[in-house]
């Protein structure tokens, strides 16, 4: 059966890679707040997918 | 709100994940036990926190939310009392019967312990019930996109409507479930950052508590007295009426969330899918109610929030959630955050759709229509199910547009049948004495019972039809009260009428009842990762969250 860490790995890495550069490169901000909230949640997402894609490879 | 062309592509490359996983999934499915059982093969980690995804709807994430302003940190006593003692109960006590009797579905564990009229019973209201809660669950997502995105009401309920479809189509119960697992993830990557910035805009939990009336911030201090605390409920009510019975009752005898369970690849896995399925359910209030409560801080700070209002005055606690993310989210991380409501709505359905579609072909349709055809039929079935699922919930949602207050009523009257199932299943599993004609009339009982509470009793105006002999602070402290007799009613009932008729043969009993079944052990398993240890783990911390925001 499908290994549903690969899939979502991906996923995850795709959106990462997204919103890293739209933090990196595109002046989007919010209201209220100056944090910028699209780099982080970019990276922590490159990690989450990563980590999956790593542990899936690691099983099979 | 308005969204930018980044924020459609993440929600479109969203779309093709998941039909693409559908379609991977549907060289999986050669019989209808693979369609509609997952032909019991899910891993653990997969089928706990599907556990917990199918109750993370998108009208719990905006409902939470909105507690948590109106009502504040008690809101997480859904969780801390009455969501985390049920999960571990049904782990430890109720998963060796129902996957272990090979039942596959609760109404069939039903007819497997008691008899047809207690399983049909079961069956057709839990049908009804999904079809109805789907629909309801579609009007609501019509509604919000409507709302927010200015969206076409039955376009984006068609979408969506459209992608669950092909994807349960293809993949059945594995394909909803690998779904919700992703959808799991976009929620708690894509709201756990709403979370931190808010509470960090308002200075931290110390900062929140300084704008904000203690009795937000305190989830035991002000439950002595109904009249003291935001929910109008007291201790009693509370504790019995959502901890033990409403609780248990959901977590333990609900088709749609124990047939997650039920899918485990083994019975160790399905023991500890509620187990390990307790460990992010425990933290999830930090990402779903602490940013309502947040978001009255802010309010109160006029520092650039104002809790929304409703057309008439009065703040309208159901868009707290999307004014938070349109104040806080960037384009990209905000198509991201709206990606999660979407695919919550959408997981929210198969779910449903699903649970419907097992109980409907196994329990109605090979039980009363069609019982010995071959298996490949009652695939066909199956599929077939899935279209009509489909097609029902939608006109339930078109329905709810016409009739709201019908919406309502169905709601109120599956509460009354509901309410009572919790006490049917404790006797059956631990009292080998108890009758199908018990558990029948008992499930008879408590429903009266129910209907007679809402129909004596007011609270905010509701309820009182026959006549108001007693009223309540609020319509939650009534639910709670309401659940809590019908299951003394059912109880009683069922153990009279059981002592009245005749017993069932022991042998016919084993592996349905407590006593004339071994519990598994697992000897070969290191002792950290047997079911009682990893229970307890999840016991103390829980009791420590709550007594640190006591």
């Amino acid at each position: 059966m499908l290994d549903l860490r690969v899939p979502s790995g991906w996923f995850f890495l795709i959106m990462g890679v997204i919103l890293t550069v739209l933090g990196l490169f595109s002046g989007y901000s919010a209201a209220l707040t100056t944090v910028n909230a699209n780099l982080y949640s970019g990276l922590t997402m490159l990690v989450f997918g990563g980590a999956l894609l790593w542990l899936a490879r690691r099983a099979s | 709100m308005t969204l930018a062309y980044i924020d459609y592509l993440i929600l479109a490359i969203y779309f093709s994940f998941v039909l693409g996983i559908g379609w991977v999934l549907k060289r999986g499915v050669s019989s209808s036990s693979d369609f509609l059982t997952s032909g019991r093969s899910v891993p653990l980690w997969i089928t706990s926190l599907a556990f917990v995804a199918t109750n993370l709807g998108a009208q719990e994430l905006i409902g939470m939310c909105a507690s948590g302003a109106k009502y504040g940190i008690m809101t997480a006593h859904f969780y801390w009392v009455g969501a985390i003692p049920a999960m571990l109960f049904v782990g430890l006590f109720m998963m060796p019967f129902y996957y272990g009797s090979k039942a596959r579905s609760v109404p069939e564990y039903l007819a497997l312990r008691f008899d047809e009229k207690t399983r049909g019973f079961n069956a057709i209201t839990f049908a009804i019930m999904t079809i109805f809660s789907s629909g309801i669950s579609m009007y609501a997502l019509g509604l919000l996109f409507q709302l927010v995105l200015g969206w076409s009401f039955f376009g984006s309920i068609l979408l969506s409507a459209a992608i669950v479809l092909v994807y349960t189509y293809l993949g059945g119960l594995t394909s909803a479930i690998y779904n919700e697992v992703l959808q799991f993830f976009l929620i708690v990557l894509g709201f756990a950052p709403l979370s931190i910035l808010a509470v960090s805009r308002a200075g931290g939990w110390e900062g929140i508590k300084a704008h904000i009336d203690p009795r937000w911030v305190h989830s035991w201090k002000y439950m002595g007295d109904p009249s003291q605390n935001p929910m109008g409920v007291d201790t009693i009510g509370m504790v019995i009426g959502l901890g033990f019975v409403l609780s248990f009752g959901y977590w333990c005898t609900n088709f749609l969330v124990v047939q997650r369970a039920m899918a485990a690849d083994s019975m160790s896995a399905a023991r500890k899918t509620p187990l390990v399925g307790a460990f992010p359910k425990m933290f999830l209030p930090f990402i779903v109610i602490i940013p309502g409560i947040a978001a009255v801080a802010l309010s109160n700070m006029h520092g650039g929030y104002e809790l929304p209002l409703k057309p008439g005055g009065g703040p309208d606690y159901d868009q707290v959630l999307t004014t938070l993310m349109a104040k806080f989210y960037p384009s990209g991380l905000l198509g991201f955050g709206l990606t999660g409501l979407m695919a919550s709505f959408m997981s929210g359905m198969a779910g449903n759709v699903t649970a419907f579609n097992t109980v409907f072909t196994y329990d109605i349709y090979q039980s009363y229509i069609r019982k010995d055809a071959p298996d490949s039929h009652y695939l066909t079935v199956g599929r077939l199910t899935t279209i009509f699922g489909t097609l029902a919930s939608i006109g339930a949602a078109y329905l709810a547009t016409l009739y709201n207050n019908i919406m309502d009523l169905l709601q109120l009257v599956f509460g009354f049948v509901n309410a009572p199932l919790f006490a049917t299943f404790l006797l059956g599993m631990f009292w080998k004495r108890t009758t199908g004609h018990g558990a029948f009339t008992g499930l008879l009982a408590g429903t009266t019972a129910a209907t007679l509470t809402h129909g004596l009793t007011v609270a905010e105006g509701k309820g009182g039809w026959i006549t108001p002999m007693y009223e309540y602070r609020s319509t939650m402290a009534q639910n709670f009260w309401v659940a809590t007799f019908a299951f003394l009613a059912c109880f009683v009932v069922t153990v009279i009428v059981s002592l009245a008729t005749a017993p069932r043969p022991k042998a016919e009993l084993k592996s349905l009842v407590y006593s004339e079944t071994v519990m598994p052990q697992e000897p070969e398993t290191p002792w950290f990762r047997r079911p009682w240890p990893v229970a307890i783990a999840v016991a103390v911390i829980c009791f420590v969250l709550n007594f640190m925001f006591r």
